[in-house]
């Protein structure tokens, strides 16, 4: 799977005539990621298509990982990082767990990813992530990544392919983003923020290619995570 | 090709083949964890040689502010936009630009958001070790050359950061610039950022040493919306913080679109005479 | 300026040079929609059966979703265009123009190899920059016809043909289910097949399939012959949205002070 590319003309060189090989180490696998958080439950929602190209190798492929009872990480991107993120996350929750003999609180695991992403700050790992859970008040919360570990606490966070189409809609639905005073703000309930969050990648799936199959949403409350899967497109 | 830091601690040398020596007390990220370099003659040129003629979405990191900062009679005010820009896209319209590194240091973000945040975190951790084995706080000259010493490590690597460290010490107020590049300048007035001339021109016009904290402050916000309303890359909420002696206190946030109309209201009212264009 | 000029037809190249240099200096050219696409044709017992997707994408973005791939040339001559989509339009409108008129000059049925001769040496001409791939098809006084034209000029004629991005899952359809001399259903069904595998494998194909039957008395165009792709769900609850604030309003009524007086010879506006 590994890309080497194509021989490329070095500018400068006389007549173009140096070729020097490329190294290409990342390869993009779409996929979106995309969480509501509210009062008492925050849903994780990501779609299962894995592109390469434009062929679909898999149409059943999951970009969430739960860290425990109350926290979830969703990643966007390319595949392989995923799941070397995704590990060395999991091997550091393990550690954690063992050394100070609590579970990670949803503020560890948001810092914790920041941290392991940034150490790759000159060879990232080519992922889009969202870290969503429960904090110690039980109140819903999400926080959105770039590629090196950027990141901020927000009521609804989306990221991968299909934000550019979606983050809008959240912006004005959740976070009433339009309203010159906030006058009439919803507080979304558990079934109107799935609805909203099926509603937005039906129509992601209508108009970005790299989004459909399926949508995986995790519900996650006091009493747990349930996981919903959705039917979307699948042209 | 790592530069395994906690090794660097027993050493005191970085790897051979990277022209920057580790010194003892900035190296200890965690553990086994390091800052990872790619293995290439070019590290630096890494990212954009991998994305090169690729239609695909490059990777892009946060990016795009207006910040300033000012020392007067009675301390020092920060005050920042809220908008990150990821190419054309605004990444978010709520971010926080002022860090706070501890009671009595404050940091603001310009440039990459990931290298800001990253480093004045790890900032804060060498201020915190400091104290404990000094039994004192740090000032605020040590602080920034900290820092300075942190980024100057991976100069010419790509890290993106333009940063003013402020706080109160022995000596009073103290204000630092502090860039990638690794330049480190102490003074009384700056702005960083895209939107940093526009801010600057207002700030010149307005600043005294002598201002009231109130008046100061309204100096502040008044250069950050202005920026707002010429600069693209900024805008959203205006955050103004203030340090004195006591630490820093945190002002105000407000929205700057709508700080735009109340500005606009004002600014008619006190026109009492009609435009007259000839 | 040749722009300002009466034109006598065909391209204007005015732009290129600045084009060449802005692109050089780093600037980004829009993108043209492109339709990666899965269109097929092939010959059955009475004639043939021509199928599209409906799906025109720029990048990964779906510009059209029910988009009409196969184009008029003639009453029995009908042409599916991939490529960039104004290419594929204007080059088989222009060739559907130029063979009007020769059947108004000369009175008789359009033949494909005329049409098909017309697109390959236009497409010729433009080495490839005319980024057109098309699927021919039609029947004359010879029968059957099916080619498939390429954007640099080149041809085939064959029973089964596919082109665009999707050509590779609807060609392994027609590789083990064709046979020859199918009846209409086996035709249609086999295109309906084919087209199927470029939308559900080829992301650059999707939305309906849309066929085309063309037989020695009529033609026939079955646009949605499948809809399996329309939007297949939508929230139950409508949307409520923030208010937009009204900040200053300002009413302009239309002035009542301007006439405007036709005289014989000319005409004088008058305006305060």
């Amino acid at each position: 799977m590994m890309d080497f590319g194509t021989p490329v003309l070095e500018p400068g060189s006389a007549n173009g005539t140096k070729q020097v090989p490329q190294f290409n180490p990342y390869q993009d696998n779409g996929g979106t990621v995309a969480s509501i958080a509210g009062d008492d439950y925050v849903i994780v929602a990501a779609d299962t298509r894995f592109t390469l190209g434009y062929s679909i190798p898999t149409r059943k492929i999951s970009r969430v990982l739960k860290i425990n009872d109350k926290v979830m990480l969703g990643t966007a991107g390319m595949q392989a990082d995923t799941c070397a993120l995704h590990k060395v996350i999991s091997t550091r929750m393990r550690m954690y767990e063992h050394d100070n003999n609590k579970r990670m609180t949803f503020n560890a695991v948001s810092q914790m990813l920041s941290t392991v992403l940034y150490y790759k700050r000159f060879f990232p790992y080519y992922t889009f992530n969202i870290v969503a859970g429960l904090d110690d008040k039980g109140e819903g919360w999400v926080c959105g990544y770039d590629a090196i570990g950027s990141f901020e606490q927000r009521k609804i966070v989306c990221n991968g392919a299909g934000t550019k189409l979606m983050q809008p809609v959240f912006d004005n639905q959740v976070d009433w983003a339009q309203s010159w005073d906030g006058a009439g703000k919803p507080n979304l309930s558990l079934e109107q923020a799935t609805d909203l969050m099926k509603d937005a990648f039906t129509s992601a799936a209508e108009r970005e290619i790299t989004v459909g199959d399926t949508l995986q949403i995790y519900k996650i409350t006091k009493d747990g995570i349930q996981l919903e899967e959705f039917e979307l497109k699948k042209d | 090709m790592n530069i395994d830091l906690s090794e660097a601690l027993d050493t005191k040398y970085g790897r051979s083949g990277l022209s920057c020596e580790v010194g003892p007390d900035a190296v200890e990220l965690g553990e086994e964890h390091v800052l990872t370099i790619p293995n290439v003659p070019r590290p630096d040129k890494f990212l954009s040689d991998s994305f090169k003629g690729q239609e695909a979405e490059v990777l892009k990191f946060a990016h795009g502010t207006t910040t300033l900062a000012f020392v007067f009679k009675h301390g020092i005010i920060a005050a920042v936009d809220s908008r990150a820009s990821m190419g054309v896209y605004i990444g978010s319209g709520t971010v926080k630009k002022i860090i706070e590194i501890n009671p009595f240091l404050l940091g603001t973000m310009a440039g990459g958001a990931a290298d800001c945040s990253f480093w004045e975190r790890d900032l804060g951790r060498q201020c915190r070790l400091f104290e404990l084995r000094n039994k004192e706080r740090i000032s605020v000259a040590a602080a920034s050359k900290l820092l300075v010493n942190s980024v100057s490590r991976f100069r010419g690597m790509g890290l993106s950061m333009g940063t003013m460290i402020m706080g109160w010490d022995k000596t009073g107020p103290a204000l630092f610039y502090v860039d990638n590049d690794g330049t480190r300048l102490k003074g009384n007035l700056f702005s960083v950022g895209s939107g940093s001339t526009f801010a600057m021109g207002v700030l010149d016009i307005g600043y005294k040493y002598d201002l009231s904290v109130e008046e100061a402050c309204e100096l502040g916000r008044r250069s950050i919306y202005h920026a707002t309303h010429r600069d693209g890359a900024s805008g959203g909420i205006i955050n103004i913080y203030h340090v004195g002696e006591d630490g820093w206190t945190k002002i105000s946030s407000e929205d700057s679109a709508q700080k735009h109309y109340q500005y606009k209201a004002e600014s008619t009212e006190q026109a009492s005479a009609p435009m007259v264009t000839s | 300026m040749e722009s300002m000029s009466e034109r006598s037809g065909g391209f204007s190249f005015d732009n290129v040079a600045r084009n060449h240099v802005l692109e050089e200096k780093g600037m980004k050219m829009p993108k043209a929609a492109k339709t990666g696409t899965t269109i097929v044709g092939v010959v059955y017992k009475d004639g043939v059966v021509l199928g599209a997707d409906t799906r025109a994408t720029s990048e990964t973005t779906v510009f059209e979703k029910y988009c009409e791939k196969i184009h008029y040339i003639a009453p029995n001559i009908y042409c599916c265009g991939a490529g960039t989509a104004a290419d594929t339009e204007h080059t088989t409108a222009m060739i559907a123009s130029k063979l009007e008129l020769h059947r108004l000059d000369t009175g008789r049925q359009s033949r494909v190899t005329t049409c098909l001769t017309m697109l390959k040496r236009h497409l010729f001409q433009y080495q490839g920059h005319v980024s057109a791939a098309l699927v021919l098809g039609g029947v004359d006084l010879h029968g059957p016809h099916l080619y498939t034209v390429y954007p640099h000029g080149s041809t085939d004629a064959l029973p089964f043909v596919t082109m665009g991005s999707g050509s590779l899952a609807a060609m392994a359809v027609f590789e083990s289910k064709y046979k020859d001399d199918m009846t209409l259903e086996e035709g249609k069904q086999i295109v309906y097949e084919a087209i199927s595998a470029g939308i559900y494998n080829d992301m650059g194909s999707g939305g309906n399939v849309n066929l085309c039957v063309i037989t020695k008395d009529k033609t026939e165009m079955l646009k949605g012959y499948a809809k399996e792709n329309m939007r297949p769900w939508r929230k139950s609850t409508p949307y409520t949205f923030p208010k937009t604030e009204v900040l200053t309003s300002k009413i302009d009524k239309p002035r009542t002070d301007i006439s405007v007086v036709v005289e014989s010879e000319k005409m004088e506006v008058s305006a305060s």
